[in-house]
């Protein structure tokens, strides 16, 4: 019942279009960006999304890198809860800081070669 | 310090679950015919007295478990519990690094709840060792790092709008064309 409401919903908010042709035009915009015209440290994440939707791994590694790694730890701390593997904790630790090590670098990298515009 | 504390603390609960499993093993001999009894006598007195687990199952809140049901899971075993707030505080970690648009506000407040709700978790979890599992034990602290690298970067962050605003001003923030002279100008 509730996967069949989902589907007409979807095909009424894509109008028969395809969901991620729907994602593409609305995405959401960050509040920093839109204030300050500079980017933030997540700005890209919604392109870098949409264009791994697609397909497209390397684009979508170019807009934002921290993407594939962002889906996987949320991934696998979903099927660590469900399923509780052994060293589970351990792993989703260790994503994390590479997560956010991926993050921090990106956005210094940015900042040293002006692409915050 | 509370990192330096748990390894020690692992010894002392091994310690203390052979002296209870050696103690309470003639008590398990003895339950099944306190429990037969229960029916006949007054059955809040004997639960209370014996903290044996099924009679317990009723009230989930940890208080009432205290004390006297630590020694019985050693001779239990399989009847411990997970930490209460162990899934939360993992998620709400997760969570508070990628929320990091809107000036670092929202991932600040989600790592300030995960670290409140993780300390709780802990004092439990020292209290009564044996109650509680070990994988649960592991999430909660998984989330607990999560958490706090989550905090730093956020404050971090909201430090950085900060020097921005104060260097810049909020009227050359708002305007594009005069944010874009301005560092211009500084290069």
């Amino acid at each position: 019942m509730k996967l069949k409401l989902f589907l007409i919903l979807s095909v009424f908010l894509t109008e028969g279009k395809g969901f991620i042709h729907w994602l593409e035009h609305n995405l959401l915009t960050c509040p920093f960006k839109s204030y300050t015209g500079l980017d933030c440290p997540g700005c890209g994440i919604q392109r870098s999304f949409v264009a791994l939707m697609k397909g497209d791994l390397v684009s979508s590694f170019k807009l934002y890198p921290a993407t594939i790694p962002i889906l996987g730890l949320l991934l696998f701390a979903v099927a660590h809860l469900k399923f509780d593997f052994k060293n589970g904790a351990f792993f989703i630790k260790m994503l994390y800081i590479g997560v956010t090590l991926i993050i921090v670098i990106n956005y210094i990298f940015k900042i040293f070669t002006n692409q915050l515009i | 310090m509370s990192e330096e504390q748990l390894p020690g603390e692992e010894p002392k609960k091994n310690e203390q679950e052979g002296d209870f499993s050696s103690e309470t093993t003639p008590e398990s001999t003895n339950l099944p015919a306190e429990e037969t009894v229960v029916p006949v006598e007054a059955t809040s007195n004997t639960s209370q007295a014996t903290g044996f687990p099924p009679s317990n199952g009723g009230f989930p809140p940890p208080p009432n478990n205290g004390g006297g049901f630590t020694p019985n899971n050693g001779g239990f075993g399989g009847m411990q519990q997970t930490l209460p707030n162990a899934t939360i505080v993992l998620v709400l970690g997760i969570l508070s690094i990628l929320t990091c648009c809107c000036y670092g506000i929202i991932g600040l407040i989600l790592g300030i709840v995960a670290l409140v709700l993780s300390k709780k978790d802990r004092e439990l979890y020292a209290t009564n060792i044996g109650a509680y599992t070990e994988s649960s034990f592991k999430n909660l602290n998984a989330g607990r790092v999560c958490a706090i690298i989550g905090l730093i970067l956020n404050i971090l962050y909201l430090l950085l709008c900060i020097v921005l605003v104060a260097m810049f001003g909020f009227a050359a923030l708002s305007d594009q064309d005069a944010m874009r002279e301005a560092l211009q100008n500084m290069q």
